[in-house]
């Protein structure tokens, strides 16, 4: 037991830290200020670990085996409330270093931000901001809202998934449109994390779905 | 290089309005600024002060020769 | 920050080299001058569009402000176009010192203020003006303090609140190249556009130029975009040029001289200020006449120092404005931080105090090296003549405020610190007031459609031909001919006439000739020609005036005649379209003839 929880957590540490880390050093961007480069590290970590979600949802027996539920539970939620934390306030920490050097004021650098409507990426950071934001309240919210609606538990973790996977998609795709690191390297790698995260749901999911026998779909036609 | 790169533009058009000499455009297809001009650049900064997202870096260094009173 | 110390492009061998041969046009690196014309925008399908106002503010820095908001302000519908971007182009967004005389904190009355003046400046500053900038300054920096200009670094959100609150129309990146003159007075304006196949078109009762000054596109000065476009303009329509023999000393860093923002350290990151009476005699050509009599590198050391270097002859500075090593006042004031002006940067187009306990890294151990701002004369003396105390030219309807008026507000010379910037937001507070009560009096003279047409296909010209001359190539060949120091600041008439036949040749047959591709390249068209016309005023107004004043500096007539150059120059056009100079005494205004 225990050498196969050390080596799945060194896995995970190389695969949702080492590499993006990595990556993020390659990244053919010249670095800039020391709060900067952090800022922008704090911020890959964050979406990285928020992919590892994917992988921590009962989705790879192993570590089902290895750890113990309420353990993998705990630290889901931990990453979760961690790093959805660190992605909302990401439009404010861009502007945040504004403060401490000369040039445009943080505040009108944000309005500019925000409002530059005409680009893709900006419209997709927007949407990914309130779906994270409804990701976030709906996650702490999750006991009152299965009783307020009268859901199963299970129709509650099917939402969770697709609003999860949704936000994922959308935010890739805003990484990759506007991220001064996120190129075909880290992108890359990241649509591969979430690609592999998401299959991984669907095979959890689905079958389940359409456990009505496949032949009997047959005879319907 | 004077004006030498720009990294995570989000094509707010900024440094197209506020470089005094033409020198950056917002790409027709990507929507966002490229250097366009770079020869023109007069190496002032104005466009990386009012960059929102700090997106552009600068190199002392003018692409075309300076003439200078005297070497 | 981003700013990048790495040094990616020739290495700095190659750099001195090409730097070396100023002169030598073969190793300027540009393609051949002449070459086929491919242009990306076709001349037949540029749109076009005119509007209508009472009073036309050309250009969005500090005198184009005021002169929008005072002319709105006094009843006129005003349109307000500019070449870049409001507060963020020009020499406004780098000057950082505003000069504010409070008779309440100031020991000098205004009347001394204007004497000790005119004492820096030998005579060469109009009293008018000089006293009209004391006057009103503290007032300008009230209103500039309300819209927040001394609270960031950046100009154009603080410009932009009083042009808002008003509603005036603002139309950036536009570049005007024609002044319209009917009827003997003013009638209107035209350009294009920079990011649109769009020519423009203004009707206008009145216009105040604010168009700045300009250099020759020089290295180490944030003056690129300024091409004396205002007073060309003016020129080819009759109005009176002066003076274009003083010159601006700014120097830069041998390494890397172009690099403007590396080479005033934190100057333009600075969040200005205002500053009080401080007058001083300098920045004119010393460290030129320096580096000519003991040749390169001129070591660093703040200005007029030149690295303790010494040399007989030369510019003179007036005896009570001299500032001596290690003297009261002087460089050896304290050291850097120390609170003393000298040991900051040459002021950038404006200076302002230095922010408390903070010494810009400008290298004053580097090596220096001139012509920062080549073709720039001083501050608010090049420009329209004016015809009196309210910015009016010798043209009905025609005003100039700020740097594109030759108001010589501080004479020819650098005299009082920080009153470039104020006396911008004087002047243009002044034109905009003036150019509203003109409007309202005077009927819209009409342009004639034979006038537009001609003026619309001259404006797209260069777009049209086939072949022709790059404005580039065309401005590094003026610069090569003009910028060197035995040419443009240390002046004897020999090399003056050689300069002279090389710009001739440019003026007859590179400027009809110059060629663009697109947008951009049409504006380094227009530029070009601008700044060829203002390299001939140069030439022959330094020709002209056969001693040495202030900034202006003959090594073969090195004394300052006072018997018969107590004198302004003006430049005209002649009936023939030659240049014809004349004299205006010191002290008076210019015949109306």
């Amino acid at each position: 037991m225990k050498p196969t929880r050390t080596r799945l957590a060194f896995a995970a540490a190389l695969l949702f830290i080492g590499l993006p880390l990595l990556l993020f050093a390659r990244a053919p961007v010249p670095s800039r200020t020391l709060l900067k480069d952090s800022l922008s590290i704090l911020t890959i970590l964050a979406v990285a670990l928020l992919l590892g979600q994917f992988f921590l949802a009962r989705t790879i027996p192993a570590v089902q085996r290895a750890f113990k539920p309420p353990r993998v539970q705990a630290l889901h939620r931990w990453i979760g409330y961690g790093a959805i934390t660190v992605l909302l306030l990401h439009p404010f920490l861009i502007v945040l270093p504004r403060y401490f050097e000369p040039g445009v004021r943080p505040l009108d650098a944000l309005v500019t931000m925000l409002t530059s409507f005409d680009t893709l990426g900006v419209l997709l950071g927007l949407a990914c901001w309130l779906l994270l934001l409804l990701l976030a309240l709906t996650s702490h919210l999750r006991m009152r809202l299965i009783k307020r609606f009268r859901i199963s538990y299970r129709a509650w973790r099917g939402f969770h998934a697709l609003l999860a996977a949704g936000f994922t998609g959308l935010a890739l795709w805003h990484a990759i449109e506007l991220g001064r690191h996120t190129g075909w390297l880290l992108g890359g790698f990241f649509a591969l994390l979430a690609i592999a995260g998401i299959a991984l749901l669907a095979r959890l999911y689905l079958p389940e779905r359409h456990r009505p026998a496949p032949q009997a779909e047959g005879l319907h036609i | 290089m004077t004006i030498k790169s720009i990294h995570g533009c989000i094509g707010c058009g900024e440094c197209v309005q506020s470089c005094p000499c033409d020198v950056i455009r917002l790409d027709p297809s990507s929507g966002k600024a490229v250097i366009a001009y770079p020869e023109d650049c007069q190496i002032c900064h104005l466009c990386r002060l009012y960059c929102p997202v700090d997106a552009i870096e600068m190199s002392p260094e003018k692409t075309l020769p300076v003439i200078t009173p005297w070497g | 920050m981003s700013k990048s110390d790495r040094q990616d492009g020739p290495s700095r061998r190659q750099f001195l080299a090409l730097g070396g041969a100023a002169s030598g046009l073969a190793a300027m690196g540009l393609s051949a001058g002449w070459a086929e014309n491919r242009p990306s925008v076709d001349a037949a399908t540029v749109a076009g569009s005119e509007h209508e106002t009472d009073v036309l503010v050309i250009g969005g820095g500090m005198a184009g402000l005021f002169a929008a908001v005072k002319a709105h302000d006094a009843g006129a519908r005003v349109l307000l176009v500019s070449k870049g971007r409001l507060g963020a182009s020009g020499q406004t967004p780098f000057a950082k010192g505003f000069f504010a005389y409070d008779a309440a904190r100031e020991s000098l009355s205004i009347d001394d203020f204007v004497a000790r003046v005119s004492r820096s400046a030998l005579g060469t500053n109009n009293e008018s003006y000089t006293r009209q900038l004391a006057e009103h300054s503290l007032d300008r920096a009230r209103e500039l303090k309300a819209w927040g200009f001394f609270d960031q670094v950046l100009a154009n959100r603080p410009f932009l609140k009083p042009i808002t609150a008003r509603d005036i129309p603002l139309m950036e990146r536009v570049m005007i190249t024609h002044l319209i003159k009917q009827e003997g007075r003013i009638a209107g304006a035209a350009g294009f556009r920079l990011d649109s196949a769009e020519t423009v078109l203004f009707r206008a009762r009145a216009v105040v130029l604010c168009t700045g000054a300009g250099g020759f596109k020089p290295n180490g000065f944030p003056v690129c975009d300024l091409t004396h476009d205002g007073s060309i303009m003016a020129y080819r329509i009759g109005a009176k040029i002066t003076g274009k023999e003083w010159n601006d000393g700014h120097f830069t860093r041998a390494d890397n001289p172009a690099a403007c923002f590396d080479n005033w350290g934190d100057m333009f990151e600075r969040i200005p200020g205002t500053t009080g009476i401080e007058v001083h005699h300098d920045l004119g050509v010393e460290s030129n006449y320096v580096a000519y009599e003991t040749g390169n590198p001129l070591p660093g050391g703040p200005p007029g120092s030149v690295g303790g270097r010494k040399t007989s002859g030369g510019p003179v500075t007036p005896q009570e404005f001299q500032r001596r090593a290690g003297g009261p006042g002087g460089p050896g004031e304290g050291g850097p931080g120390s609170g003393s002006r000298r040991d900051g940067p040459p002021p950038p187009p404006d200076d302002g105090r230095k922010p408390a306990g903070g010494a810009p890294d400008f290298a004053m151990n580097a090596s220096q090296m001139g012509g920062a701002s080549a073709g720039m004369s001083i501050h608010k003396s090049e420009g329209l003549v004016p015809m009196d105390a309210r910015c009016n030219s010798t043209i009905p309807g025609l005003l100039a405020a700020g740097d594109a008026l030759g108001s010589h507000m501080a004479g020819g010379i650098y005299t009082q610190i920080g009153s470039s910037l104020a006396g911008s937001a004087v002047q243009g507070a002044i034109a905009g007031e003036e150019a509203a009560g003109y409007a309202a009096r005077s009927e819209q003279a009409r342009i004639t459609p034979a006038r537009r047409d001609g003026i619309l296909a001259e404006i797209l010209a260069p777009l049209k031909r086939e072949a022709g001359y790059g404005p580039a190539w065309v401005t590094q060949t003026l610069q090569g001919v003009m910028i060197p120091n035995f040419v443009l600041y240390i002046k004897k008439e020999s090399l003056m006439r050689a300069a002279l036949a090389y710009v001739e040749e440019l003026r007859d047959h590179h400027a009809p000739m110059l060629r663009a591709a697109d947008m951009h390249e049409l504006r380094l068209a227009f530029e070009t020609r601008n700044m060829i016309l203002s390299a001939e005023m140069k030439l022959r107004a330094s020709l002209k005036r056969t001693e040495s004043r202030c900034s202006h500096y003959r090594t073969d007539h090195p004394e300052t005649d006072d018997a018969n150059w107590r004198a302004w120059i003006n430049i005209l056009q002649g009936a023939d379209g030659q240049m014809v100079l004349e004299k205006q005494p010191f002290g008076s205004w210019p015949d109306q003839s």
